[in-house]
């Protein structure tokens, strides 16, 4: 870990975060950076690649070397469909999506840059216990329809119990017990 | 057969076709539907939130199914399916987050412990309705019909933990087609993702991923494509419009659930399967499935 040490970002002139690192790592697995010989295999198949320069290789060099603070605030962990092709296809199974998700999870935890939308989906499952209550939809002729009018169950929304239970969880969470 | 169905999010609140085709499908092919009691999100969006969050929501899911004496639990969307399945997989080998979660069910009485088979719509019509009763349940084989197949990236990938199909070569989606009488088209794309996960983040790029594969599929020449994702028909079909503005290509490519197509096959009426929430043009595609 302290050959790390050594390393400086020549645009910021910052060190690398060991204890940072640490935590990120233990999530998915301490060794596991340490298995990848930077093959490319995981970026030459991302989709993201293509259309939003992901490139889950140097993701994990960069955590290998340290530099998670850059990664949580850059927005490129944002740009990851999980569509696993990298944890399908890598050689070593360092599954750089994993440590994608834990980036994410991270950035969460430090209020850095996160895409509104997460926290929206979040604040639904908190209230309805689902990420959305029922939607109008739009018939091929451009008619509106409610799920009501169709020929389904009505839709349950979680109980009160849940919510408690779940809200719970997510305060120990940002409090960093889970 | 008594069977469970966990629905998730998407399906009952956005993609009614998916449920209602779903719904008509499974009691012919003799099995009875039982909805959880009290179900909840399956913690796809909440993986980027906080990885413990998101396996205690899917364990929770498993632990109604289990509470009311279930030992499977059909899961019809890819998400949910891969969030169940994966949850499952982590907590048969960590016990210590395993006793964690468990904690935290406890608030609700429930309990995780394990002995609940997950299954998705795919493998399940394959692996356990099987070719001969799904055979036997057509009426109106869909003979000369060329389709390509979706599977979606949550049921194939990772491998590693055991999922749905072969990761790099899946032919079970393929061979449910065949059972109808159509041919299933085999083509390069068939694997790609459909970008539905970006559009939380990169609309525009999500609608990229859609188009592009859309607009490969299209140059096949297929009667339809063919899936069975919620949030990769809401790309495919209720986005297509979205999808060919965003790359500039002009698509009109009918996208139909298997269950819809399924449903089809056992001369279910077209309403009874939710046919005309279908967003992308399938009118020509049923005048052909109707005089067949």
């Amino acid at each position: 870990m302290n050959s790390s040490m050594t390393i400086t970002d020549q645009m910021t002139s910052k060190k690398p975060d060991a204890e940072l690192k640490s935590r990120v790592l233990s999530k998915i697995g301490e060794h596991k950076p340490y298995s990848c010989y930077q093959c490319i295999k995981c970026t030459s198949g991302c989709p993201s690649m293509k259309m939003l320069e992901l490139k889950p290789h140097e993701i994990v060099a960069l955590a290998k070397a340290g530099f998670i603070d850059e990664l949580v605030g850059s927005g490129i962990i944002w740009t990851c469909a999980t569509c696993l092709k990298c944890k399908e296809r890598c050689p070593q199974a360092v599954a750089p999506v994993d440590l994608i998700l834990a980036l994410r999870n991270l950035a969460i935890e430090k209020e850095a840059k996160v895409p509104e939308s997460y926290l929206h989906d979040l604040s639904m499952i908190l209230e309805c216990g689902h990420v959305s209550r029922p939607q109008p939809t739009i018939t091929r002729k451009l008619e509106k329809i409610e799920r009501d009018k169709l020929d389904l169950p009505k839709f349950r929304e979680s109980d009160e119990r849940f919510k408690a239970a779940f809200m719970k969880i997510l305060e120990k969470a940002q409090s960093g017990g889970a | 057969m008594k069977m469970p169905v966990y629905w998730g999010c998407v399906i009952p609140t956005m993609q009614y076709a998916y449920e209602m085709s779903v719904r008509e499908v499974m009691p012919r092919l003799g099995v009875e539907l039982v909805d959880l009691d009290n179900a909840s999100c399956c913690g796809t969006p909440v993986q980027s939130v906080n990885m413990v969050a998101a396996v205690y929501l899917a364990a929770r899911n498993i632990a109604i199914a289990e509470k009311m004496g279930f030992t499977d639990l059909l899961a019809v969307c890819n998400g949910c399916h891969l969030s169940l399945f994966e949850a499952a997989y982590f907590l048969s080998h960590d016990e210590k987050l395993r006793e964690q979660v468990n904690s935290m069910l406890k608030e609700e009485d429930l309990q995780y412990s394990g002995n609940v088979k997950i299954w998705h719509t795919i493998d399940f019509l394959h692996d356990q309705i099987g070719e001969d009763t799904i055979r036997k349940a057509v009426a109106q084989p869909l003979n000369g019909f060329k389709l390509a197949v979706h599977y979606g990236c949550h049921i194939l990938r990772p491998s590693s933990i055991g999922t749905v199909d072969d990761p790099e070569d899946p032919q079970k989606l393929d061979r449910l087609i065949e059972w109808l009488g159509a041919k299933s088209i085999p083509y390069p794309e068939k694997l790609d993702c459909c970008g539905a996960m970006l559009m939380l983040s990169h609309p525009d790029a999500a609608f990229t991923f859609t188009g592009l594969k859309l607009k490969a599929v299209q140059e096949l020449g297929v009667d339809a494509l063919i899936d069975s994702c919620p949030s990769c028909q809401n790309m495919f079909d209720m986005r297509q419009k979205s999808a060919a503005a965003t790359t500039g290509a002009k698509l009109n490519m009918p996208v139909i659930y298997y269950t819809q197509l399924l449903g089809l096959a056992m001369s279910i009426p077209q309403e009874k399967l939710g046919l005309n929430l279908n967003r992308s043009p399938i009118d020509e595609f049923l005048q052909k499935a109707l005089v067949h």
